[in-house]
């Protein structure tokens, strides 16, 4: 067993050297790219207005991570089709960077995670859970345990994962008419 | 051992700053977050006195520190029973390690760390258990909580959780078989270098409310005498549809020692009854029906610690338990339990019920 468990060690650290662990904006673009037919994205950092900010945060009960936020404007055929926002949320103790694709009328696209960092509760990357999130916006309902499902192990990154996103449904809603 | 482990720190190290920063600009913070719990106890015994204490039992800060993307900080200080004084209460660092995240797919740590066996142990926050005390199945057969000094190596691929541990041995001499191996901990304060434990552990998350995985533990324990084991587990976990379910088995085997085996189980079942109310506070009546036995296989002429003659029925214990955890929030439990052990040698039975308040914040 001891010569067997060596062995599992040995693989992992060379493949360690050769697997490319792709950013935050390659895994963003590859996502809208796999969404849209030939899309075109324009980035713009956002910074989030100071009242607006204390406002989501006290609705939501959550704060931003930073002062702004990163929106990727997705143009198809030079009309807009839809906007990417690019936040993160603390988890246990480390940041999860997430995107939220709107369409153009509020509602979510897509979700996704874009770089988890925690040793545990990674299952919310799953593509099945993120997509109980599809269609909603931010007159919906974000309950754990109703109309989210929970995960085991990975309490604190369902919540606070949940609410980053329904933070960011209340802010691109307060901002689309400026974009 | 000790080259396969350097060299993972190093090409962990060297990859990481082959690539560009992310677009993020990553802030250096700590973190604080923890969880504690009180609790009422009454136990009944058939023949004896009751016993009622009303107890504090942990008070837990968890302090973790980011320095980039990759390199984290984690620990976990633990204060049991309120005082430490003399015999009185604990102090322990459950967890303290250093976590190296380099990509869903691998991250590294070292440290204390907690041993990778069944669903409480590592995630022990009192909301995310049924019952007021964590389950018995996880003092007699996983001794939970179960901290060793070790590095592990983890990792997450298309919702299948991968780990991988080499942690302190077991101290043969606590071996016991009333206890099984609860008493063979080191929880890290100089654990045995000689006979390193090691731990595979395998989960699939990928069904959302649903987990489900095993793992395997092995050491030679080093003592008097060398003692073989192994623990093998398997869990699972359903928490969708206001359902609530937990099932976790294991076995522990025995090499050059009286007893073979021990062998435990537990199986919770729960439903939010607040959801035909469409209550925001969620009201979650459970059973719980389980059986461990620390002596379920022994040799022939088996004694116990004390000299005693050792049976199988000895240490059998069948225990139901009926209760309920109201939480008015996530974070916020309040707990009330009854429940009744049959020793099978005996034949006596001990009620115990329970009231208890949990939290944790992040």
């Amino acid at each position: 067993m001891d010569s067997k468990l060596k062995k599992i060690f040995l693989i992992l650290f060379l493949y360690t050297g050769v697997i490319y662990s792709s950013g935050i904006k390659d895994k963003a673009f590859e996502i809208i790219n796999n969404s849209f037919i030939s899309p075109k994205i324009e980035i713009e950092k956002f910074d989030l207005e100071p009242s607006l900010k204390t406002k989501i945060e006290h609705d939501v009960k959550q704060r931003f991570y930073q002062d702004y936020i990163y929106i990727y404007k997705i143009f198809v055929k030079g009309k807009i089709e839809g906007y990417a926002l690019i936040d993160n949320v603390l988890g246990k103790s480390m940041p999860i960077t997430f995107m939220v694709i709107f369409n153009n009328d509020g509602s979510i696209q897509n979700s996704s995670i874009l770089k988890y960092r925690e040793p545990y509760g990674g299952a919310v990357t799953s593509e099945d859970w993120q997509s109980q999130f599809k269609g909603k916006s931010n007159n919906s309902s974000y309950e754990i345990g109703k109309d989210i499902s929970t995960i085991s192990g990975a309490t604190i990154s369902v919540n606070s994962v949940s609410t980053g996103i329904r933070k960011l449904t209340y802010l691109f809603n307060s901002i689309k008419s400026k974009l | 051992m000790r080259s396969y482990l350097s060299s993972l720190i190093i090409t962990l190290m060297l990859s990481a700053s082959v690539f560009a920063q992310d677009e993020f600009d990553f802030i250096k913070k700590s973190t604080l977050s923890g969880y504690g719990e009180l609790h009422y106890n009454v136990v009944e015994p058939e023949n004896g006195k009751t016993s009622k204490t009303f107890d504090f039992h942990r008070f837990v800060i968890f302090y973790g520190f980011q320095w980039n993307d990759k390199w984290s900080f984690k620990s976990e200080f633990e204060v049991e029973h309120n005082v430490v004084e003399g015999t009185k209460g604990k102090v322990a660092l459950e967890q303290a390690y250093l976590n190296f995240h380099y990509a869903d797919y691998l991250g590294f740590q070292a440290g204390v760390l907690l041993v990778p066996a069944g669903i409480v142990n590592e995630i022990h926050e009192p909301p995310t258990f049924f019952g007021v005390e964590r389950p018995k199945y996880h003092s007699s057969i996983i001794p939970t909580t179960w901290s060793a000094n070790g590095v592990s190596v983890y990792g997450m691929y298309k919702g299948l959780n991968y780990r991988f541990a080499a942690m302190e041995g077991m101290n043969a001499d606590g071996i016991t078989a009333k206890n099984g191996i609860r008493g063979a901990r080191y929880n890290g304060h100089y654990g045995d270098g000689h006979n390193l434990m090691f731990n595979a552990r395998l989960d699939y998350t990928n069904i959302p409310g649903f987990m489900f995985g095993a793992s395997a533990t092995f050491n030679r324990a080093k003592g008097v005498n060398v003692i073989p084991w192994n623990l093998l587990e398997f869990h699972a976990k359903y928490e969708a549809n206001n359902l609530y379910s937990v099932f976790e088995i294991g076995n522990i085997s025995y090499s050059d020692f009286d007893v073979e085996r021990s062998f435990g189980y537990y199986f919770d079942l729960g439903y939010n009854v607040a959801s035909f109310l469409d209550w925001e506070t969620k009201v979650i009546p459970f059973a719980r029906l389980s059986n461990y036995n620390t002596a379920a296989s022994i040799k022939t002429g088996a004694l116990d610690s004390d000299g005693s003659a050792l049976t199988t029925d000895k240490y059998n214990q069948n225990r139901w338990m009926v209760g309920l955890s109201v939480k008015p929030i996530d974070e916020i439990v309040i707990k009330f339990d009854y429940a009744q052990d049959k020793n099978k040698a005996s034949d006596t039975k001990t009620t115990f019920w329970n009231i208890g308040f949990g939290y944790f914040f992040y």
